[in-house]
């Protein structure tokens, strides 16, 4: 019988070696901690938004579209996302002294059935947290978005959504969240980033 | 961002020296992208089934559409209850059903409809704010001219045709009252078939003059054939004992631009108007009927004939058809034909359209500025296809030297026997006086005055002419216990011969020599209209409202009497309506209700009160700031841009791409992302082509305008570029490809 015996034999190396081999791991490392601060800094890197009469300040992703023209406090939307432009948007509205989150969830609903196709309710939680331990109730959805140019042909993207509702005195304050279904959860990094940042005065 | 050169096929419509300021050429291919076709369908259990179809026009960016009424209301010819709406999509194909559509607004007897894009096909609502549709602007259509050259666009069958545009001139103008600052229709040489009916026809700056109308297209007649399309009986084949839709037809006759006005106001406005007491049009049910026509060479302020003639000289250039009307409706459908020296002639003729003139009265149709030539001409007057007698009148020859009386005013006699007022409208009281123009006369020659209310001989003086040859009298009707308010006619004969002939109104207390019809108008605002009527007079409202009350009392004015009430914002009348008068003779609080969906616009609102076209009463008020919102995407002229983004490595098309077009004030360096600094956006389709959804604005000696441009996308390296023209001249739709590199 023969026997094969398999084994590296580790060279003597010197102690000037064996540092230069560790000052050359510390620095990889610190490179590698280096580029990943530099990307997430121009990745996350944000722009401030107040709004006084709104009582909202809010930390938004630098360069995504801001837009405050529409029936929402504010919008923005990541314009360089190739196909669904990813979405972050805060509105406030007006909830009666009965009117529960739930109920307003129904209109909310209710509205999106009649507008968006293949609208449907994942699941509604009551868990997430918001800023100044304000309780509120996380609405996931997904639907089917449609360029409404008719002169283009375009297939229907199928977005995920997120709100969440949190009532502050006679108002409801909605953060939405949305992003093509097969990004969801890379850029939902930005979503928690921004709710991280998010204050209400 | 990393700014770079624009690569240089973007840098081929970018002129640095801007051109003069000249017009836009026709943009034909914008005009077909925005023609619609219209289908009014019939829900049977959950199948919809075609009724009716018909060309329509995109009017505005968020979906207004202009078409004719009668084949998207609900009637017996076009039985159905909802609106398709099928978009130009590519260039040379069919159109394809793109949305749902309801009626905004509507004038059954001009036969003009504004369809507002409402849902998607499947039933959701369409956000009206994101459509950024291709429309026209309306031209001023007084300003077009005989012989003009016109573009008729729309959809000439039902089958695979797609839209078409079909060239002519214009041949004449019709006009008829109550649209005394524009023709009732516009004649045109061009060949249109019957489904172009709610198209459009351009001029050549590519602005809508007027829609092409005619008359519902019925089964066996107007040359019409009907075509079955859909197995309605489901017995599993398409048969002719299926439903059908009738097609064909012939239109020579174009309703004019300025006449769809206030539908187009009113609908992009979402104002609404209620009146508390006016009847809905209805037809009486008894056969429509036309009698005592006559020619009149003139008509005056007051829509009535100046004298009654039976030739005219030739050279002459004006003519107007008068005759009375009773129990029409706007489904009643009429028609003039017109022969010279026994030949058709299209010029003068009106093909088969609907009737806009309400129930009963005098009527008129006529040209003006347009020469006649020599002949004998024969006008036929149709209604529901039953004709008239035939009146007959010849054109040729020198002036001839008859007896003629003209230019009736009636009013109440001075000291001196001259009548005052404002010539048609009196007020009460116990004479009315008509004072009248003679020419050619010869004392001895019999004559007669006969006078009549609502229809009815009250007065007949025959009499022997002593006047003299030529100048003016005068002749009354008188009522010791004071004349009755009501509609009056005077008829004055020569030798048993109509010379002149004209209709007043008399109704209201003296005021001076007014007549005081109308009194304390005032606006308010109020939850109801009772609420409304002890509400106090208010001329200024800093706050938006949701609702406008106008309310006037009134006097002595008798049923039946014809009156206008007219609603106008900033100048820009958006609701008229002229009726007989439904209430007592006298009373209060007459309420006109304006409302919107959401809150009124603000701007400065005026009602008016008119009877025969003269104005009685009229009161303002200022809602907000007292001036309409400026419509930011009003213009719809400019140069399309649209294009196809591609991958520089593979060719392919990248789907999903933002084009960011920056508006005139800012260049790439000073965009920081908000889209209050955005013009227009697009994003590519799945084969990367992109259009953006508003036209470039021309640049102009008078007004530079520069955009930039900014296209980003992940993965791929971003191009901007600055100082982006676009002149007259330049190529339109304007073409880009566009090559992204990876990063």
């Amino acid at each position: 019988m023969t026997f094969i015996e398999l084994g590296s034999g580790s060279p003597d190396l010197s102690y000037r070696q064996r540092a230069s081999h560790v000052i050359a791991l510390a620095f990889a490392v610190f490179a590698l901690v280096i580029g990943y601060n530099l990307r997430n800094t121009g990745l996350f890197s944000t722009t401030r938004y107040e709004n006084v009469e709104a009582g909202i300040r809010a930390e938004y992703p630098r360069n995504w579209l801001f837009d405050n023209q529409g029936d929402y406090v504010f919008r923005v939307r990541n314009m360089t996302r190739v196909g669904f432009k990813t979405t972050i948007q805060v509105e406030l509205r007006p909830v009666g002294a009965a009117g529960s989150t739930r109920s307003i969830l129904d209109a909310i609903s209710l509205e999106r059935f009649q507008s968006l196709a293949a609208y449907q309710v994942i699941n509604v939680d009551a868990s997430t947290p918001l800023a100044d331990d304000i309780e509120s109730v996380t609405m996931a959805y997904t639907y089917a978005d449609t360029d409404r140019d008719p002169f283009l042909q375009s297939i229907p993207t199928v977005v995920r959504g997120v709100d969440i509702l949190a009532v502050r005195g006679g108002q409801v304050v909605i953060i939405t969240f949305l992003a093509d279904a097969t990004t969801f959860e890379s850029d939902y990094a930005f979503f928690e980033r921004f709710l991280s940042g998010l204050e209400f005065r | 961002m990393k700014s770079l050169t624009l690569i240089a096929v973007l840098l081929l419509f970018t002129y640095i020296v801007p051109v003069t300021a000249q017009q836009p050429a026709l943009d034909i291919e914008r005009i077909q992208r925005a023609t619609v076709f219209v289908m009014q369908v019939r829900n049977v259990e959950d199948n919809l089934f075609i009724t009716c179809v018909s060309s329509g026009t995109l009017v505005s960016r968020d979906g207004l559409i202009l078409t004719n009424a009668h084949s998207t209301q609900q009637s017996a010819d076009c039985p159905g209850t909802e609106l398709i709406i099928a978009l130009n999509v590519r260039s040379g194909e069919s159109p394809i059903a793109q949305y749902r559509a309801e009626i905004a607004q509507i004038d059954p007897g001009l036969d003009l409809a504004l369809l507002r894009i409402t849902r998607e096909p499947d039933g959701r609502l369409v956000n009206r704010e994101n459509l950024a549709l291709p429309f026209v602007e309306l031209a001023d259509s007084s300003a077009t001219r005989i012989d003009e050259t016109i573009t008729i666009v729309g959809y000439p069958g039902i089958a695979d045709d797609p839209v078409t545009a079909v060239q002519g001139t214009i041949t004449g103008f019709a006009l008829e009252p109550r649209s005394t600052n524009s023709a009732s229709w516009i004649k045109t040489s061009a060949v249109i078939s019957g489904t172009m009916s709610g198209g459009g026809a351009y001029n050549t700056q590519g602005q809508l003059v007027g829609i092409p109308t005619t008359a519902p297209l019925r089964q066996g007649i107007l040359n019409t054939n009907c075509i079955p399309i859909q197995d309605t009986n489901r017995d599993g084949i398409v048969t002719a004992s299926d439903d059908c839709i009738a097609i064909g037809g012939f239109i020579n006759a174009l309703r004019p631009s300025n006449l769809a006005r206030p539908l187009v106001r009113a609908a992009s406005l979402g104002l609404d108007v209620e009146v508390m007491s006016l009847p809905t049009t209805t037809s009486s049910g008894n056969t429509p009927t036309i009698s005592r026509l006559f020619f009149s060479p003139s008509v005056n302020e007051a829509g009535m004939p100046t004298t009654v003639i039976s030739n005219l000289p030739s050279g002459s250039t004006s003519l107007y058809l008068f005759f009375d009307y009773a129990n029409m409706s706007p489904e009643t459908v009429y028609e003039l034909r017109v022969t010279t020296d026994g030949r058709p002639n299209a010029t003068f003729s009106l093909a088969p359209v609907r009737w806009s003139g309400g129930s009963s009265g005098l009527w008129y149709i006529g040209s003006s500025g347009q020469p006649w030539p020599n002949g004998v001409y024969e006008f036929t007057l149709f209604a529901n296809g039953v004709a008239a007698p035939t009146q007959r009148l010849t054109i040729g020859g020198p002036p001839q030297i008859t007896a003629t009386m003209s230019d009736i005013v009636f009013g109440l006699l001075n000291l001196r026997g001259e009548p005052l007022g404002n010539g048609f409208v009196l007020p009460s009281g116990n004479t009315a006086s008509a004072q009248f123009l003679y020419r050619n006369m010869s004392n001895g020659t019999n004559w007669t005055a006969i006078w009549y209310l609502d229809g009815n001989e009250v007065s007949r003086t025959p009499d022997v002419w002593s006047e003299g040859e030529t100048g003016s009298a005068s002749t009354s009707i008188q009522d010791p216990n004071g004349l009755r308010p009501g509609s009056y006619r005077l008829e004055l004969y020569v030798e048993n011969g109509l010379a002149a002939t004209s209709d007043f109104t008399l109704a209201g207390a003296q005021q001076g020599v007014r007549p005081q019809i109308f009194s304390n108008a005032r606006f308010t605002t109020a939850a109801t209209p009772a609420e409304a009527a002890q509400s106090g007079a208010i001329s200024t409202f800093s706050d938006s409202i949701p609702q406008l009350y106008a309310l006037f009392d009134w006097q002595q004015i008798a049923p039946g009497t014809l009156w206008t009430l007219r609603w106008l914002v900033d100048g820009d009348v958006f609701y008229e309506q002229v009726s007989p008068w439904t209430m007592p003779e006298s009373g209060q609080n007459f309420t006109a209700i304006l409302s919107s969906p959401n809150r009124l616009p603000d701007g400065t609102y005026n009602v008016q009160m008119l009877v025969n076209n003269l104005l009685l009463a009229s009161i303002e008020a200022k809602v907000g700031i007292g001036q309409l919102p400026i419509d930011r995407f009003a213009r719809a002229d400019g140069v399309l841009l649209r294009g196809q983004i591609l991958d520089s490595n593979t060719r392919q098309g990248i789907p999903g791409v933002a084009f960011i077009l920056i508006s005139e004030d800012f260049s790439v360096s000073d965009f920081d992302w908000n889209q209050s600094k955005v013009y227009a956006l697009a994003v590519t389709d799945q084969n990367g082509f992109f259009e953006l959804e508003r036209p470039l604005e021309y640049s102009t000696d008078d007004r530079e305008i520069a955009y930039s441009a900014v296209i980003a996308a992940d993965g791929y390296q971003p191009i901007s570029a600055d100082g982006i023209e676009v002149t007259t001249e330049t190529e339109n739709p304007l073409e880009l490809i566009i090559y992204l590199s990876r990063d």
